[in-house]
């Protein structure tokens, strides 16, 4: 009788801490994925806080070069800004352009410095448009400009 | 099941404890790099609302079969401005200039030389700050 009972304890001893060493993996695993999540999410935000430009033309002179309108991006965030046609969109009164009608003159560009847009010409049209720059992590500018 | 108990609730608590050190050891770093970000860009903002420059005035000078024009501009806001960091387009295309300072301080002017403009006419000019302020001024190139 007392064996079975110390037997008893044993077996309720070993099942509560196989219990609760589940509980807790469960919680340390959980815990650590909300916790990466949340810190990746700061991350974006905070890269989402630095990043700004501006579109700094003359609305009225919009400078063409061979088949391609310019437009001017400045930097005027607290971050360097990935320019490709990869990390950009751009859209033309609304429309998205196609990867291959514009392409930028550097491939990143530093706090403070201009980076060419270079627009197909044949993506825009005469009279009043809008121009909106997509950047990287949403960051946009929109530009309104006549040709 | 008294020895039990004790032995469930420790791992329990010890679990407790790392997952509040992983959510410390995750959260505090992430809220000040959010805030510094975040400190960063309401300065931005701050400067940008403080910083305003006019044209003044244009310059032309004959320069062979071409023009060169010299720029006044005035600080007209109440920050510092690194020149060097200005862009200048004249009928929308970006030239290079040299300019007389390389920081522009508040109620201060500076000087801007755009060499090779070619042609005669009317010409518009913008020129943009650093931080994205602007300013136009219209002349005339005899």
């Amino acid at each position: 009788m007392g064996f079975s009972l110390t037997g008893t304890h044993v077996v309720f001893f070993i099942s509560s801490v196989i219990i609760a060493g589940a509980v807790s993996g469960v919680i340390v695993a959980v815990v650590t994925d909300v916790s990466n999540s949340f810190s990746e999410r700061g991350e974006r935000v905070k890269n989402q806080l630095d990043l700004e430009f501006d579109i700094i033309n003359d609305p009225d002179n919009i400078p063409i070069s061979g088949n391609y309108y310019l437009f001017y991006l400045k930097n005027t965030g607290g971050a360097e800004i990935a320019t490709s046609n990869e990390t950009f969109s751009i859209f033309i009164d609304g429309e998205l352009l196609s990867t291959v009608n514009y392409y930028f003159s550097d491939s990143s560009t530093k706090i403070d410095e201009v980076t060419t847009l270079y627009v197909l010409n044949t993506e825009v049209s005469t009279g009043d448009q809008s121009l909106l720059v997509v950047g990287p992590l949403a960051v946009e500018d929109e530009f309104s400009f006549t040709i | 099941m008294g020895f039990s108990l004790v032995g469930a609730t420790a791992i329990i608590g010890v679990s407790l404890i790392i997952a509040l050190e992983i959510i410390i050891g995750t959260t505090v770093p992430t809220i000040t790099n959010v805030h510094d970000s975040f400190d960063k860009m309401r300065n931005r903002a701050i400067e940008q609302v403080q910083t305003d420059i006019n044209i003044t005035s244009v310059r032309t000078l004959v320069n062979g079969s071409d023009h060169d024009i010299n720029i006044t501009i005035d600080n007209t806001g109440s920050i510092t401005l690194e020149t060097e960091d200005f862009d200048i387009l004249v009928n929308g295309t970006s030239y290079s200039f040299t300019s007389s300072k390389s920081y522009l301080h508040p109620k201060n002017t500076v000087y801007f030389n755009v060499s090779s403009l070619k042609g005669t006419g009317i010409r518009r000019l913008k020129v943009i700050t650093n931080n994205g302020i602007s300013d136009y001024y219209e002349f005339n190139i005899t």
